[in-house]
């Protein structure tokens, strides 16, 4: 292992997908099925690349101490008084993120096995992009290299949406892409203030982010009238981009439309990874460089993550297009994530840094078996459907696994994050700066505990219509205590176009391989969360430390 | 297994059903109409750890030594397993709450969670086996066997967790198994509904655990119920730790302490079926009767008794949430017998039969003395067989009628099914509260604490007992509340919460007023239903042939072996157990070495073991006279005859329709919630969408670039971009420059 660094093995990784969408190409003569065992390769090969260069990682002391693993710094214009370079490199809190990105472009290549017939080798290509810019993102460490994959995610799903989307693909694609694209302008422009304000103070104009973090916490940038209020100002610019990418609300309505319209390998690859760099671009920029803006946003902040956990949830609720509702339960579980930040306290961010895994897994399962379940019945009206359970039992357990998940059962992943979240809102309330926050905040936590109930209640309801009840089969024989009911077996539910054979109904291969290790790591975060807590924690700790800093002490 | 460390032991208990599960999911195919292997095996050999364990702690204990003078000494035995989930707290400067947060895996032994250990795997031995004849031919018969198997872990689990965290988890996840078992039959929409709800509202209990966990961990910096020795060698005092329960102020009361306290009331609420959370109860029992009388009559719904039992030292440092435990709890009790009296599914009546039974076990709890804790467990325990076997004689009855389980189709079936009637009999002899039956004992005992708290001056013993200590502490705004009722109103200046008022003699004598009616009920409402179904002339549905393609009722049978085996040990137990642990005072010694129970708030009421003659002569007329009214109306009687709820007038209409509580619920949260979030969706499209699309249409210009976006949107952003970015080098440079 000598021979083979941790930088040209992270390197290799990043561009193992922009080699698979080489082949790929290149293999579009063979028709369909070499494309997609190419795909399929490639997704495999980076996703082994990436475990192996996470077990490397976990290995590393000085890794799990927080130091940055793998680093890999090319110079680009080092003269005079610049000193840019594109460095990679990944930390605990990119690690995560980077391993989840391999692992759903996995997902998102076998849901599309059966699905994705028309034009094969341009959708294989741009998810395979698509996987690069989404491992590059996680793994850049400068500004630029940054910036460029975070906007460079956009297109490949610009283009996935619009052209393999469902039938109103185009609006949803421009939508999607203006909507987050203006928004990061404004990231853009606020990024940029932080390089130039630090290069008026250092003299350097440079673009590295971890010295951009250690530059400010010398410099902050002003937060107070006389300095025109310049931190709040850059901290309102870089929300600008962050808040619509996460969404937080009400700055969502692009999410349910793209979901809705995405293929199913998109969805996946939207709700479990893209909807993270919002949150990634708050813990890794204005927390850490802009703490006493965070503090004073935070409760504002976490004021609208409580809303859009509500909210979601309500909208949720009555929801016809099952799509549709796990979108907006998307923006419900955002909206935990969000207010575990900006609760600022060690329990609830780590616990949101969690959160950001737990939901890119049952978020992705769940919408890649909404995808499954569509291609078998070619409706996603909740109305039409029903009694799937008793045709597809094995595609009724994993929902039923990521349903669980999603709504916070214990011994899954999704009740680790947030009870973390949620005990961390209560610390918030008692550690409160002020009587008047301390009630707000309290009521706020008290609302967002409400939020769970009412999680499971929309859940579980589809899953009630969905799975359970009637089918236009005849009743089969129940057993003793079915038998005085049977007479209402039957008239329930009807589902349209029941066009797959019955035997061909439950999972395939492909299906299982794209649910199996989402359903593994469901289980494994839940049962023991520590694995995946410890080496996140220190990266994290630095990261948070100086706005959780500010938010603790004492304001008169 | 003298060899085997008690830890190994303790651990096994719940992983060999998790094992069985396990085995059944990836067998289950092969095994077919032998799935149920597994699962009995597992069951078995966990139940015989159990009873292994609770030997060795009775040993432990002493039961059976000489005396009952001495205070007893606090017996728990923890087990770690793994760290689950851990962070530090980095922040050391101007961080207000110093909290680590620090979940172990942690498991206990202590006489409490060893008696319900023995309970859980012993009724879910009987029950599983029972079910190898109910469920046969079933399609889903080895998911049944992974369902039981997964509950029997998951509640041996929540009962021997030895963290607030760990019992959250588990609580979560008998429920979560519930769900799956009443929605058993997902194709029944009646049971998929019911099985929607049973999780539904249980969750809103559950949020009372939740808040409950966070504001423990708030107060008292973890959530641990075991001292933890840390890594500097100094001792973090569990919350039930033994550190804590030796210091007479080691519990918060006043507003905190009443909060945590309710919450936790609405947990148990929520899992134990009570007012106003009891509505999931009798729809549950869409599921399969196996299902039924294990999970929602033995087991799982006791789990909030459990819970206030546990938390006996939180909840006696304040006396207005305790006082809410017992007003709850009679309460319960009464509405459901009142309901229970004109039900006429065989197994609605046992659910509400259910749910009154576990009132008189809240009601007892909340007397806060040693008695009272002691008398809810013994209830527990003896109601687990009772109730364990009325429900499945009701399923043998099922079984044999085809299914039809409405009490007026059928009658005379003790001819039939001899076996069933004279279990039945046992239990309902038991529910009853008739000597020298089970129910009798433990009922006594619950009318026992209720009257000590009702008329202190007639059980003086207990006054004597109450410590010069016993004040909560104060943390932070938090006020001095003492801990004992009596010593509170002495103390005076103490400012406790409103509901300490609630703390009177004269509530406590209207409770136990209540209860002793709910008696008579009980009794009325169980032989209403044993005469309806086992007296009179012999009646079968025609549904009862169904099965076995013969005439219309010609198929009616006793039960196989297999199913009546189970109800003949049952009702042994039912018969004997109430006067074998009463008379030996074993249950009562043995739960006293509890920790919970050796806070000196708790065990300073301890009385000497007495029994009542005046309550058990004032019960047993109740009871007779319940009996008496039942036979007038019912015994010999056709059951779809007219009903003795004819003479009940208006009042029969409210008892039939439960009280209204569903459709209250449906009025007053379902429906009102669902035109919220219909006007949420409304505004979601209209108002917020609708602005998001008029901002983006108001600058022509970018109208413009959606109508080109098909035509190359992408590149020229690309190139805008690079160009953007070459201009604010160039800027720098030029700064630099100049």
């Amino acid at each position: 292992m000598n021979g083979f660094s941790p930088s040209s093995h992270l390197l290799l990784t990043i561009a193992a997908p922009l080699v698979g969408a080489v082949v790929a190409w290149a293999l579009g003569s063979r028709g369909v099925s070499a494309v997609r065992q190419s795909a399929a390769v490639s997704a495999v090969v980076t996703l082994g690349l990436a475990g192996w260069l996470i077990v490397r990682f976990l290995g590393d002391a000085a890794a799990v101490s927080g130091l940055p693993f793998a680093l890999v710094e090319m110079p680009w214009l080092t003269e005079g008084i610049f000193d840019v370079k594109l460095s990679l490199g990944l930390d605990g809190l990119s690690l995560w993120m980077f391993g989840l990105a391999a692992l759903l472009s996995v997902t998102a290549v076998f849901v599309s096995w059966d699905a994705v017939k028309d034009r094969p080798v341009g959708f294989y290509v741009l998810l395979l992009v698509l996987e690069a810019a989404m491992l590059g993102v996680f793994a850049a460490r400068d500004v630029i290299l940054f910036y460029t994959c975070f906007e460079f995610t956009l297109v490949p799903l610009f283009f996935l949406i619009g052209i393999w989307g469902h039938d109103d693909r185009r609006r949803a694609a421009a939508k999607f892409f203006i909507y987050t694209l203006t928004g990061s302008v404004f990231t853009f422009l606020g990024l940029l203030a932080i390089v130039l304000w630090n290069a008026s103070h250092s003299g350097t104009v440079t673009f590295d982010i971890e010295t951009l973090t250690d530059a400010m916490k010398i410099n902050p940038m002003p937060m107070s009238a006389e300095g025109g209020w310049l931190q709040m100002i850059v901290f309102l610019a870089l929300l600008a981009g962050f808040a619509v990418k996460v969404p937080i609300v009400p700055f969502h309505t692009w999410l349910p439309l793209a979901h809705v319209e995405a293929p199913t390998g998109g969805s996946v690859d939207l709700a479990g990874v893209l909807l993270k760099l919002g949150i990634y671009g708050f813990l890794r920029f204005s927390l850490p460089m802009l703490p006493e803006a965070t503090a004073v946003a935070a409760p504002w902040l976490f004021g609208l993550g409580v809303t859009g956990i509500i909210y979601g949830a309500l909208v949720a609720l009555v929801q016809t297009d099952l799509k549709r509702l796990i979108a907006y339960s998307s923006v419900s579980h955002m909206g935990y994530i969000v207010m575990g930040l900006f609760a600022l306290t060690p329990v609830a961010t780590e616990g949101a840094n969690l959160q950001l895994i737990n939901h890119g897994i049952s978020s992705a399962g769940l919408f890649a078996l909404v995808g499954m379940i569509y291609e078998r019945f070619h409706t996603r009206n909740i109305a039409s459907l029903g009694g799937i359970a008793s045709k597809a039992p094995w595609l009724t357990v994993m929902f039923m696994l990521f349903t669980f998940s999603s709504i916070g059962l214990p011994g899954l992943n999704g009740f680790v994050g947030e009870f973390m979240i949620l005990a961390g809102s209560f610390q918030r309330a008692w550690s409160g700066v002020s009587p008047v926050w301390q009630t707000a905040y309290l009521a706020m936590s008290l609302l967002a505990v409400v939020g769970v109930v009412l999680g499971a209640w929309y859940m579980l309801w589809a899953v009630e219509r969905v799975f359970f009840g009637g089918s236009r089969e005849p009743p089969r024989d129940h057993g003793h205590d079915a038998a005085a009911s049977h007479a209402t077996t039957g008239s329930h539910g009807s589902h349209g176009g029941h066009a797959v054979p019955h035997d061909r109904c439950d999972l395939r291969w492909h299906e299982l391989a794209a649910l199996l290790p989402l359903a593994v790591f469901a289980i494994w975060i839940g049962l023991a969360p520590a694995t995946f807590l410890r080496p996140a924690f220190a990266a994290r700790m630095r990261l948070t430390d100086p706005a959780a800093q500010v938010a603790q002490a004492p304001t008169p | 297994m003298q060899d085997i460390a008690p830890s190994t032991l303790l651990v096994l208990v719940p992983l060999l059903p998790l094992v069985a599960a396990i085995l059944t999911v990836a067998l289950g195919r092969t095994l077919g109409s032998r799935a149920h292997l597994p699962a009995i095996a597992g069951i078995a050999a966990s139940a015989a750890v159990a009873i292994t364990l609770l030997v060795g702690m009775a040993r432990e204990v002493g039961v059976g030594g000489s005396g009952h003078d001495q205070p007893a000494r606090p017996v728990e035995m923890v087990t770690t397993l793994w760290e689950w989930a851990s962070v530090p707290d980095a922040q050391a400067a101007g961080v207000a709450t110093a909290t680590n947060l620090s979940i172990p895996v942690a498991l206990r032994l202590d006489p409490l969670t060893s008696t319900l250990l023995v309970i859980i795997t012993c009724v879910g031995l009987l029950v599983a086996v029972y079910s190898i004849g109910y469920m046969h031919g079933d399609p889903g018969y080895p998911r049944f066997f992974v369902l039981v198997s997964m509950f029997v872990f998951s509640m041996t689990m929540l009962v021997a967790a030895s963290n607030f965290l760990l019992v959250y988890v588990f609580w979560e996840a008998v429920g979560a198994c519930s769900y799956l078992l009443i929605g058993f039959w997902f194709t029944k929409p009646e049971a998929a509904k019911a099985a929607k709800k049973a999780f539904l509202v249980n969750r809103v209990g559950d949020f009372g655990l939740a808040v409950a966990t966070f504001l423990l961990w708030m107060t008292y910096g973890t959530l641990n119920f075991h001292d933890t020795v840390l890594a500097d060698g100094t001792t973090m005092p569990g919350i039930l730790g033994v550190t804590r329960l030796a210091d007479a102020s080691g519990y918060v009361g006043g507003v905190v302490g009443t909060a945590i306290c309710l919450l936790l009331l609405l947990a148990a609420c929520g899992k134990s079926a009570q007012l106003p959370l009891h509505v999931w109860l009798p729809d549950a029992m869409e599921g399969p009767t196996p299902a039924s009388a294990l999970i929602h009559a033995a087991t799982m719904v006791t789990a909030g008794i459990y819970l206030v039992a546990r938390s006996a030292p939180l909840f006696v440092a304040c006396p207005g949430a305790l006082t809410m435990v017992s007003i709850v709890g009679a309460t319960t009790a009464l509405v459901a017998a009142l309901i229970g009296t004109v039900q006429n599914d065989l197994k609605r009546v046992l659910a509400y039969s259910t749910i009154s039974q576990l009132g008189y076990m809240f009601a007892s709890l909340g007397t806060g003395t040693l008695l009272g804790f002691t008398a809810a467990i013994f209830h527990l325990v003896t109601h687990a067989f009772f109730k364990a076997l009325l429900f499945l004689g009701a399923g043998s009855v099922m079984h044999s009628m085809g299914g039809v389980i409405d009490m007026r189709r059928f009658g005379g079936l003790r001819r039939i099914m001899p076996i069933t009637a004279a279990t039945f009999l046992i239990g309902s002899l038991a529910l009853a509260g008739v000597a020298p039956f089970a129910g009798f004992f433990s009922k006594d005992e619950i009318l026992a604490s209720l009257h000590s708290r009702g008329w202190p001056d007639a059980h003086g013993e207990h006054h004597e007992a109450v410590p010069a200590g016993g004040h909560a502490l104060t943390a932070g705004s938090f006020h001095l509340v003492s801990v004992t009722p009596d010593a509170g109103q002495l103390a005076g200046g103490g400012r406790g919460s409103q509901l300490d008022s609630l703390n009177h003699p004269s509530t406590w004598r209207l409770l136990f007023w209540m209860s002793l009616v709910t008696a008579g009920l009980t009794a009325f409402y169980t032989f209403r239903a044993v005469f309806m179904t086992f007296t009179g002339p012999t009646r079968v549905p025609e549904e009862a042939g169904r099965h076995s393609h013969g005439a219309a009722g010609s198929a009616a049978h006793e039960s196989p072996p297999v199913m009546t085996i189970p109800l003949v040990i049952l009702a042994v137990a039912s018969a004997m157990s109430g006067w074998l642990l009463f008379n030996s005072h074993a249950l009562a010694t043995f739960l006293a070495a509890t920790p919970s129970f050796t806070a000196p708030s708790v065990a300073s009421t301890a009385t000497p073991p007495a029994f009542h003659w005046d309550l058990a002569i004032q019960g047993s007329l109740a009871a007779a006279a319940g009996i008496v009214v039942a036979a007038l109306g019912h015994l010999g009687k056709r059951s779809d005859g007219p009903q003795m709820e004819r003479f009940l007038g208006p009042l029969e209409t409210l008892f039939a329709n439960r009280f209204y509580f569903d459709q209250i619920y449906a009025g007053l949260i379902v429906k009102p919630l669902e035109f919220v979030a219909t006007l949420s969706a409304v505004i979601d499209r209209y108002l917020i969408d609708g602005t998001v699309d008029l901002v983006a249409r108001l600058p022509f210009a970018l109208g413009a670039v959606v109508r080109h976006l098909q035509s190359g949107l992408v590149q020229r952003y690309a190139l805008a971009g690079v160009i953007g970015m070459l201009l604010i080098v160039l800027a720098l440079v030029a700064r630099a420059m100049g």
